[in-house]
């Protein structure tokens, strides 16, 4: 493909520029989080409880010089749940009401940062080639406070993809600009389909017009996500973000308010999201809440907690908005052995409405239309701290100059 | 009512719409005029009878009615795993007289009666039991299981098809692993494999329609495939179908594309031409609400080289199931949320048909209605309406 092959050119000419000073690095950080976690009721009626792990991951960040670099994070969620996390008003990749495993190469990408060194001036420009996020949205969940994956993680994310994103930055305003495969993951161990990449497209632009505050618009067109040959119905998706990052009196403070819409098969759907969330960090305590409010399909299930995949036609049985608000308790600053515990503990309360018409109904299927859900249990971590999943090459290196750690507080 | 009666009311109410100025269109933005009912489609008997479930396909033979039920969500608790067995009052209005439940499975989703009237067909998806089932009708009231085939991914829909003395049921197995599989059922207590024949996986298969020895295969985005399964005009057979051509109709922007979904090839006695094939594109839907789709039609004259040459539009609504009335060149189309339509589709078709719309009912009335199939049986309409069950429609001039 040609487009790749000029990739490879241009990341290849950065290995060489570099040669003569540049020298190995690497840096690599894991973690994991065995937790108790139940909701009241579940699809079906009544209450279920697990234990689960989740968010069992390995990152990896290597290098020569300060130009060429491999990001790596292995998920093992495959392995922890493949069944999915109970997760009310969750949905994606076949998952309904449990948020799907992600894919073991979560994150499989090689970036060639400031490729044009002094030609740009004080500018810095950067290709990404790999596997991973498409510069669309807010960053993924899994790196922020709230232990509870958002119902919109599939309206204000677009993941595992085979991507390929230029990335420019001059002083506090970054544009990204993406080609990835639309099809999302069907199963844990699956690629993305090569021969689609490129029928899909993202631009985001990231301005931070004070210390701490960073804004994000972004764009996609996804081409039949979630019919891997190719035959569904496209996406556009746009997003909208704040998030500020300070600290205040010497305590870590954290907030994001962001604003999604996915608008399907030409308008014949649409889906809105808004969801505001922050963490306040006090010594070795971290408090955190999220308000969401998200709309989300309701397709035709084949159980409990799964819908018919691959598709057989392009119908709903209605859409539901998701008012959910979540609080949490983390505890830092314990470590045994070089791994650092972190007990912590989460609850939300959420209610469930039926937007326009349709057949699905959400007593019939539910039994209610209120919900709880709990999370406690423990994270287990080694190694330096998670990164900003979603942002590469000049996108990641803004977020570096900004920012000395992306640990809201406690990890 | 005779048939030459029929055709001379048809005829003038075809004058009487002309006149008139035609149809409506959407494309504008004035308010859209109610589409016409110059056929005089009224209900006549029925409706609001099948509220444990919701109601998927028909079939009529004789004084007696057959309708399946839908699972994609239960409804008071109930799956779709129902047969409902219908006895036809003189007058032709229907009476629930039995239920066949079908365990292990979520979807009687489609029905046929022989020609003659001795053996029920259905298929059936969702549950370890998915797959096509056959039922003696000695007593029609009273189906007896002669023999079924469980089919992985299930049985979207079936159809009977006679080819060289032999019954054969003509199946489109739903996705991963789409295809039509062709049985040989002259023996219906013995389903025996005839043939598979894979379709590419742009959704698959969703209809067959089988008539002279051909099958028109409705396969989405890949379009529509016609098989010489026993025509001798390419040496095809049941248990080796040779295909003939491949058209990939218009999207007539619906973003999910062509989406062919159902057909029926016309034979028109009145020209004696078997020149059009009407193919049902089923867009985007929110079931029981909101549908979206065209009528398309494609003149097949020349089999080899099929050509689209006409399309029917209804604003706010997307077509489902036909039947065709063909001595009187009447097509009648399942509407989802609009109901029940009715297409003059007498002499040359060309270009936007919106004035051959001469029919239009919502046999539940706004809210209430999600027509899933029709079929002409006895001088009624019947229509199949998965929000409120079985009705009769009668046609008046």
């Amino acid at each position: 493909m040609s487009s790749l092959a000029l990739l490879g050119l241009l990341l290849g000419g950065a290995v060489r520029d570099t040669s003569a000073q540049a020298r190995p690095w690497i840096r690599w950080s894991a973690q994991a989080i065995t937790a108790w976690g139940g909701a009241d009721p579940v699809p079906g009626g009544g209450r279920l409880d697990e234990i689960r792990m989740v968010q069992p991951v390995v990152m990896v960040r290597a290098g020569w010089g300060p130009r060429f670099s491999l990001l790596g994070t292995l998920d093992l969620e495959g392995l922890t749940l493949p069944d999915g996390e109970l997760t009310m008003g969750g949905w994606g990749e076949g998952f309904v009401d449990r948020r799907h495993p992600h894919t073991y190469a979560h994150e499989l990408l090689l970036t060639g940062n400031d490729l044009l060194g002094r030609a740009d001036g004080p500018a810095r420009f950067s290709l990404t080639v790999g596997k991973g996020f498409a510069p669309f949205g807010t960053d993924d969940p899994m790196s922020r406070p709230a232990l509870r994956f958002p119902v919109n993680h599939h309206l204000a994310q677009i993941l595992e993809r085979a991507v390929a994103i230029a990335a420019f930055r001059r002083g506090a305003v970054t544009a990204e600009a993406g080609l990835f495969n639309g099809d999302e993951p069907e199963r844990p161990g699956q690629w993305p389909r090569i021969g689609r990449f490129g029928d899909s497209w993202s631009g985001r632009l990231t301005g931070a017009p004070t210390p701490g505050l960073e804004l994000q618009g972004s764009y996609a067109l996804v081409h039949s996500p979630e019919h891997r040959p190719g035959a569904g119905t496209d996406q556009d998706k746009w997003s909208a973000s704040a998030r500020w990052e300070r600290r205040i009196g010497g305590h870590p403070l954290y907030g994001l308010v962001e604003w999604a819409r996915t608008s399907e098969a030409g308008g014949f759907f649409v889906f809105h999201s808004f969801l505001a969330e922050g963490a306040w960090t006090v010594g070795r305590h971290r408090l955190h809440y999220r308000f969401e409010r998200t709309e989300r399909p309701e397709e035709e299930r084949i159980s409990n907690f799964r819908s018919r995949r691959p598709h057989l036609e392009n119908s709903i049985l209605g859409t539901t908005r998701w008012t959910i608000h979540s609080l949490g308790y983390a505890l830092g600053g314990l470590e045994v052995g070089g791994v650092r515990l972190e007990p912590l503990g989460e609850v939300s309360a959420g209610s469930i409405v039926r937007v326009d018409s349709g057949l699905f109904d959400v007593a019939t299927l539910y039994g209610d239309h209120r919900f709880w859900s709990w999370s406690l249990g423990v994270r287990l971590a080694a190694g330096g701290g998670m990164h900003r999943m979603g942002r590469y090459g000049a996108a990641a290196e803004a977020v570096d100059s900004r920012e000395h750690r992306h640990d809201m507080g406690v990890r | 009512m005779s048939g030459f009666w029929r055709t001379g009311a048809r005829a003038g109410l075809l004058w009487l719409s002309a006149g008139c100025g035609g149809g409506s269109g959407d494309g504008g933005s004035g308010p859209v005029d109610p589409p016409p009912n110059l056929l005089g489609l009224t209900v006549a008997g029925g409706g609001d009878n099948v509220p444990d479930r919701y109601t998927s396909d028909l079939w009529v033979h004789g004084g007696y009615a057959y309708t399946g039920t839908w699972g994609g969500f239960s409804r008071n608790g109930n799956a779709g795993n129902v047969l409902k067995i219908w006895s036809l009052a003189a007058a032709g209005a229907p009476e629930l007289v039995d239920s066949l439940v079908v365990p292990l499975i979520a979807t009687v989703s489609d029905l046929e009666v022989s020609a003659d009237g001795t053996v029920l067909l259905f298929s059936a998806e969702g549950g370890p039991n998915a797959g096509i089932f056959l039922h003696d009708l000695g007593n029609p009231r009273r189906p007896v299981l002669l023999d079924s085939v469980q089919v992985n991914g299930g049985v979207h829909t079936a159809t009977l098809g006679e080819i060289g003395g032999r019954r054969y049921v003509f199946a489109a197995r739903n996705p991963p692993d789409p295809a039509l599989l062709i049985f040989d059922v002259t023996d219906p207590g013995n389903i025996t494999p005839a043939a598979t024949v894979s379709i590419p996986p742009s959704y698959g298969i969703h209809d067959t329609f089988v008539r002279d020895g051909l099958a028109f295969v409705f396969a989405w985005n890949t379009g529509v495939i016609i098989f010489d399964v026993g025509n001798g005009i390419a040496g095809g057979s049941p248990a080796a179908p040779a295909e003939l051509s491949r058209l990939v109709t218009d999207a007539a922007g619906v973003s999910a594309g062509p989406a062919v979904h159902n057909g029926w090839w016309f034979h028109n006695p009145v020209t004696h031409e078997a020149r059009y094939l009407f193919i049902g594109q089923e867009g985007p839907g929110v079931i029981g609400a909101q549908s979206s789709g065209d009528i398309h039609v494609v003149d097949v004259s020349d089999l080899r080289h099929p050509v689209e040459v006409a399309r029917f539009h209804l604003a706010g609504a997307g077509t489902h199931n036909f039947w065709i009335d063909e001595a009187n060149q009447i097509l009648y189309a399942a509407y989802y949320n609009q109901g029940v339509i009715a297409l003059d589709v007498s002499g040359t078709l060309s270009g936007d048909l919106a004035d051959r719309l001469v029919g239009h009912l919502l046999p539940g009335g706004p809210g209430d209605t999600y027509t899933w199939g029709v079929q002409l049986a006895g001088g009624s309409l019947y229509a199949s309406d998965m929000l409120s069950g079985l009705w009769q429609i009668g046609i008046a001039p």
